[in-house]
């Protein structure tokens, strides 16, 4: 039994995407989602030796903050695998994730502007607060930290579809909200293009809304670790591998 | 151990007879200097 | 991924799937439920938590001249194509 899915983008970024997928069934589309946020691994800093820390904050606290930055991941890395990375920062100053050296130059910060720690030269003090690091970064999946998730707003809801079941009495002008995308003579029109409000789309009519069986629309951003695409199709290859383990085992 | 007297900023080691009182000025509050060893963390 | 029967009979199977959790067991039930001679499957796991058994059981019931292995067999490469129209689909349309 084969099904055939019919896949249309409404907003295509690297870091921010929205799809349409017609005929997949609820089951399938949560296990995409769920594989999406718990199984693509991605790289994020694991170990951290510190060889100055005089900032004002302890040792396990600024390593807290630096697993927390999003690595970009390329796809030759396995799992248990790690990247070396470095940061010197002295006062005053502040420490940014941008300042994270990599020994593999595609490795690095997702965004070079997240604030590790506002490093001071204190007045009377002999020497600035100076943070020096060297960190390992290690490949493992979400569902062992949230600091390895790759998606960070994943999700879905039912591509909807408006009927118009007559007209609106004369004294109905209140909005009536509605967010997400719709079919409209078979054309994908979001929300927004009408301010989300259906009175404004559909003006003096009276309306009702009726979701497309099978029909999802997936909303996906990633923390910049790897590119929506990738980490959808990541997301599938795993559930894929799993399909075919259990097919083996059951064979044996 | 090795610490540092917050009042004339000296170094100072502290032996187990001497008590806690800078050898050069006679303050008594010492503050403890960081090692220099490199402290590995694991990030939970 | 170990299995591990719990009971095998003629048309009804317990089976634990060891390491797996919703992620998987959801679709995989789903697809048992779209194959040909099962009348019956499900799953059970149970929370962290709860300690003791948290390793999802799957059980299945078949309807007659259906042995629940080879539904799950079916299942498993049903689930396979899925993942495979889904790739297809989606790389003709980024």
């Amino acid at each position: 039994m084969s099904e055939d899915y019919e896949v249309e983008f409404i907003d295509r970024d690297e870091r921010d995407a929205r799809f349409v997928v017609r005929d997949i069934t609820p089951a399938f589309a949560n296990g995409i989602r769920r594989a999406i946020v718990s199984d693509v691994p991605t790289l994020s800093i694991d170990t951290v030796r510190v060889i100055e820390n005089s900032s004002v904050m302890f040792d396990e606290q600024i390593s807290l903050r630096l697993g927390l930055v999003p690595l970009t991941t390329p796809d030759d890395y396995d799992v248990g695998e790690t990247a070396t990375l470095a940061l010197d920062v002295e006062g005053p100053d502040t420490a940014y994730s941008g300042d994270l050296v990599s020994a593999d130059d595609r490795v690095e910060p997702a965004d070079d502007n997240i604030p590790i720690i506002d490093l001071k030269y204190p007045e009377g003090a002999d020497s600035p607060q100076r943070l020096e690091i060297e960190a390992e970064a290690v490949m493992d999946h979400g569902k062992s930290h949230a600091k390895h998730q790759g998606g960070v707003a994943v999700g879905y809801r039912h591509l909807q579809r408006i009927e118009v079941v007559g007209d609106a009495a004369d004294w109905e002008d209140e909005p009536n909200i509605l967010r997400g995308v719709i079919e409209d003579d078979g054309e994908l029109v979001p929300t927004e293009s009408f301010d989300h409000d259906l009175s404004k789309r559909y003006p003096g009519k009276e309306v009702e809304v009726h979701d497309v069986p099978n029909a999802f629309v997936f909303s996906i951003e990633s923390d910049g670790s790897l590119p929506v695409s990738d980490l959808v199709l990541n997301a599938v290859d795993s559930l894929a591998d799993r399909a075919d383990e259990l097919e083996q085992a059951v064979q044996l | 151990m090795s610490y540092k007297c917050s009042r004339c900023k000296r170094d100072v080691e502290l032996d187990e007879y001497g008590g806690v009182r800078c050898p050069y000025c006679g303050h008594r509050v010492l503050l403890k200097e960081r090692s220099r060893d490199i402290k590995e963390i694991d990030v939970h | 991924m170990d299995l591990r029967v719990i009971e095998s009979e003629e048309a009804e199977l317990s089976i634990e799937i060891a390491g797996e959790d919703h992620t998987f067991m959801n679709v995989l039930k789903e697809a048992l439920l779209e194959t040909e001679g099962v009348g019956a499957a499900t799953y059970d796991m149970n929370p962290e938590q709860s300690g003791g058994q948290t390793d999802p059981i799957l059980t299945i019931k078949t309807e007659e001249d259906t042995a629940p292995l080879d539904a799950l067999e079916t299942a498993a490469r049903n689930v396979r194509d899925k993942t495979d129209s889904f790739r297809t689909a989606f790389e003709a349309a980024a």
